[in-house]
């Protein structure tokens, strides 16, 4: 039982007062994140389908399917398998085909955009006009291509081959919707859009390094491009790592421009999985097929994860975990040898 | 008593923080469900008045007994949702003339951009807890609504009794009837179709120089590939437009639906057949390679095609050949409308291969409609009243659910449609309608008709092996996305 000067004591503690004011955070993140998070597990065990013969027939949505879902998505002659992993595999070639082009090209431009040697005028400027393609929204973006490249708006085919009224093929205007030049179309607006927040996140990264390396480096007769595979390169794999990652995650969960570049329609070949996913939970209560989708998200998720925790395992340092082994054996070796000093029968 | 204090002022603050998410629910059901039966009783007595001054009605019905008129009759204002207004602008014209309401009662909302989007955004709209009163269906997906309580209500509700369907033709009030016999959507049109074709090319080739000459030509599918055979020889031109349009046709002539009893997927002969058909058709040339709704109207307009399968809604005043180079449009208070082009001139109209007939729309009453009195007047305006239908018709130039009101105009020869060189489409469509069934549509109609048309185009770009190969990639496709359809 506290006393009436404890009571006094806690009561006149703020620091309660603190958890009020961030509680807001925690109840959107709860009602927005967990809360969406569990229910898409719940709902990959679930039957797919709200209307009267889904219900019939026992595979609604209310109906408890075990892992109906993900046998019908994983496994062969499910109704979903092929699709599913078409889709992986348009994700995994647009991601590759975007990231390692638009990589290379930020780090170029945020090497020489912060190499002390390159006297370019106008920095600032190249700066923010790359950087620009990132704050259109998606959507416009992918109106603009469409407008440019779609298969019966095209004003690029129709300047090209059409010009004066002439007999061509019109097979040509289906451009944008077969296999590869869609999926280059994508990668390259990906690029377009993202490259310049790339290089702005790996040019807080160089100059985070130390300017004396890059002195020392001179004076010593480095030249450029041992410059950079030497001190600049090493030195950014935090950033990198960072970078990497968060590409993947949002690479992985590409939808807006796939979904968007068609008009709506999304085209086979750059069907992504989130695309996938958006396809089987939308449409009428018929067509909703939450489980597919939840399962086909829950699959997400744990590759997702795998990933992530694969390119943490690649990239850890590997001095600090050998520094670490050998402390601890040396600690045991001496327990070993305190222990060896007494009885031992 | 401190603890006690902040606990309330936590629980408040909490409370406040969860009703900005909940603001967005659906509170008039609770908040009006109190009130609705004396609107209700209020509402009656006005449709019943309204019942005594509609005296333009058939003296037939007025003796049957009607339900009374349920809906609440909140407003005045005629809220109906549809992906387009090509025609309800025309029907709000006409029904502001005609009756004591203005064009302020009618308003018109776009739900998505057409008739596929509207099918899944009509109940996004709906659960997010808006309404209108009444709303327009297609044949192809009519039952995703109207088997459905959540969304629609029985057009009994609105003071309508089964007998004054009776009026319109039977296969239109038999696909607004849902799986329990209860009648929840009501048309104004009927949809047979036929074949418009070049004058021009038909005397040239075939040396036809009326419709009925023609018709020898194109009067079975294998008379019909023979002259196409013939025309792509003499002009190197296609007969039919597109794929989506040749299977429209035979999609109709189908004897079996895409689903049985058991929800399970009926793949017949009939389908394999039209897949070796729009192989030959395009391998030969027989069908333009443009695209349905897409490209089409380039290949019309460039002499790629001889003709096109067309139906009732297209001849109107904003129909599917209105959008033609040269077919002008006029403006929309014109009670008659020109063709300078020379697409007007050289094209005729023939009843073709076989009899078919395509969609149509249905108004259906919304389950929170709110203006009963002017939702009841407008529905039997276009779809009951015979002479209210026929002065929508001969204004519109739609083909309407009224075999009297067709009849009438028929009979006058007043009907001369411009995008056809002025003959009267009417007198073929009337023939035709008596014939239609759609006993064979589902829910999934409009689903399947997608991937199976989807699935054709690839096999004729030569995508698949054969049509066995053709048919595994339509199954794949079905199964995958819908679900209640079994295995």
């Amino acid at each position: 039982m506290a006393t009436a000067a404890q009571r006094r004591i806690k009561s006149v503690s703020y620091a309660k007062y603190g958890y009020i004011f961030i509680l807001p955070f925690f109840i959107v993140y709860f009602l927005f994140m967990v809360y969406p998070l569990f229910e898409t597990f719940r709902m990959s065990l679930y039957g797919n389908g709200a209307d009267k013969d889904s219900i019939k027939l026992g595979i609604s949505i209310q109906h408890y399917m075990g892992f109906q879902n993900f046998r019908d998505i994983l496994f062969k002659d499910g109704r979903n398998t092929a699709d599913f992993f078409a889709s992986i595999k348009n994700t995994l070639i647009i991601w590759g085909g975007n990231f390692l082009p638009q990589i290379s090209l930020s780090l170029l431009l945020a090497v020489w955009f912060t190499d002390l040697n390159v006297k370019m005028p106008g920095k600032g400027f190249f700066k923010v006009v790359m950087y620009m393609p990132n704050i259109i929204t998606a959507t416009s973006v992918a109106g603009l291509f469409y407008t440019l490249l779609g298969a019966d708006t095209s004003s690029v085919w129709y300047t090209i081959f059409h010009g004066p009224k002439s007999n061509f093929d019109q097979n040509l205007l289906l451009g944008l919707t077969s296999v590869w030049p869609a999926r280059l179309i994508v990668m390259f607006i990906q690029i377009w859009m993202w490259f310049g927040n790339t290089m702005i996140m790996l040019m807080s990264g160089i100059q985070g390094i130390n300017e004396s390396l890059f002195e020392a480096a001179e004076i010593d007769g480095a030249n450029a491009h041992q410059t950079f595979w030497r001190i600049t390169f090493p030195l950014l794999k935090t950033i990198m790592v960072y970078t990497l990652l968060t590409s993947m995650i949002g690479g992985l969960q590409m939808f807006d421009i796939p979904y968007m570049l068609n008009g709506g329609t999304i085209i086979p070949s750059i069907k992504t999985v989130a695309c996938f996913i958006y396809e089987k939970a939308t449409g009428t209560k018929a067509a909703k097929a939450y489980g597919w989708a939840g399962a086909a998200s829950v699959i997400m998720f744990f590759i997702t994860a795998i990933l992530g925790a694969l390119v943490f395992y690649v990239q850890r340092d590997k001095d600090a975990i050998e520094k670490k082994r050998k402390r601890k054996e040396a600690m045991k070796e001496a327990k070993r040898r305190a222990r060896g000093g007494g009885f031992s029968i | 008593m401190n603890k006690l204090k902040k606990s309330l002022a936590l629980i408040a603050t909490l409370a406040i923080a969860s009703s900005a998410f909940v603001a967005c629910g659906d509170d008039s059901s609770s908040s009006t469900a109190g009130n609705s039966s004396s609107t209700a009783e209020s509402s009656t007595a006005e449709s019943s008045a309204t019942e005594e001054s509609s005296t333009g009605e058939e003296s037939s019905t007025a003796e049957v007994e009607r339900p009374e008129n349920k809906v609440k009759n909140d407003d005045d204002k005629l809220v109906v949702w549809c992906w387009t207004d090509d025609d309800l602008k025309n029907m709000f014209k006409v029904f502001a003339d005609e009756t004591d309401y203005t064009a302020d009662n009618l308003v018109f909302e776009k739900i998505g951009g057409g008739g596929e989007e509207a099918r899944d955004q009509y109940a996004t709209y709906f659960d997010a807890g808006k309404s209108c009163d009444l709303f327009v269906l297609e044949a192809d997906w009519i039952k995703d609504y109207i088997d459905d309580d959540d969304y629609t209500a029985p057009l009994s509700d609105l003071g309508f009794a089964d007998a004054d369907f009776n009026n319109g033709y039977d296969y239109v009030k038999k696909v607004g009837t849902n799986s329990d016999g209860v009648i929840k959507g009501s048309s104004w049109q009927a949809t047979p179709g036929g074949y418009v074709y070049r004058t021009d090319i038909a005397e040239e080739v075939f040396g036809a120089k009326t419709p009925a000459e023609f018709q020898e030509y194109v009067k079975d599918w294998d008379t019909f590939t023979a002259s196409a055979a013939k025309v792509k020889e003499q002009k190197n031109m296609a007969m039919v437009d597109t794929l989506g349009g040749l299977w429209q046709v035979w999609s109709y002539n189908r004897s079996s639906a895409w689903v049985d009893g058991d929800n399970k997927l009926v793949i017949d002969d009939y389908c394999k057949k039209y897949a070796e058909l729009a192989k030959e058709y395009y391998d030969k040339g027989y069908v333009t390679k443009a695209v349905q709704w897409k490209t089409w109207d380039k290949a019309v307009q460039d002499g790629e095609t001889m003709g096109i399968f067309q139906c009732t809604w297209c001849f109107g005043k904003n129909g599917t050949l209105s959008g033609l180079e040269g077919n002008t449009k006029t403006a929309d208070d014109a009670t008659e409308w020109t063709v300078d082009g020379p697409f007007g001139k050289n094209w005729a109209f023939t009843q073709g291969p076989s009899g078919w007939a395509w969609g149509g729309s249905w108004l259906a009453l919304a389950k929170n409609a709110n203006s009963g009195k002017i939702a009841h007047d407008f529905v039997e305006f276009f779809t009951m009243n015979a002479d209210t239908m026929q002065k929508y018709a001969e204004y519109s130039g739609d083909f309407l659910n009224s075999p009297k009101a067709m009849k009438a105009i028929v009979d006058a020869g007043t009907n001369k449609n411009a995008y056809i060189g002025g003959q009267d489409q009417f007198a073929i469509f009337y023939d035709a309608a008596a014939n239609i069934k759609m006993d064979n549509i589902t829910k999934y109609d409009s689903t399947l008709k997608k991937y199976f048309n989807d699935n054709v185009s690839k096999y004729v770009e030569g995508n698949f092996a054969d049509v066995d190969a053709m048919l595994e990639g339509f199954k794949t496709d079905v199964y995958g996305n819908v679900a209640a359809i079994q295995k």
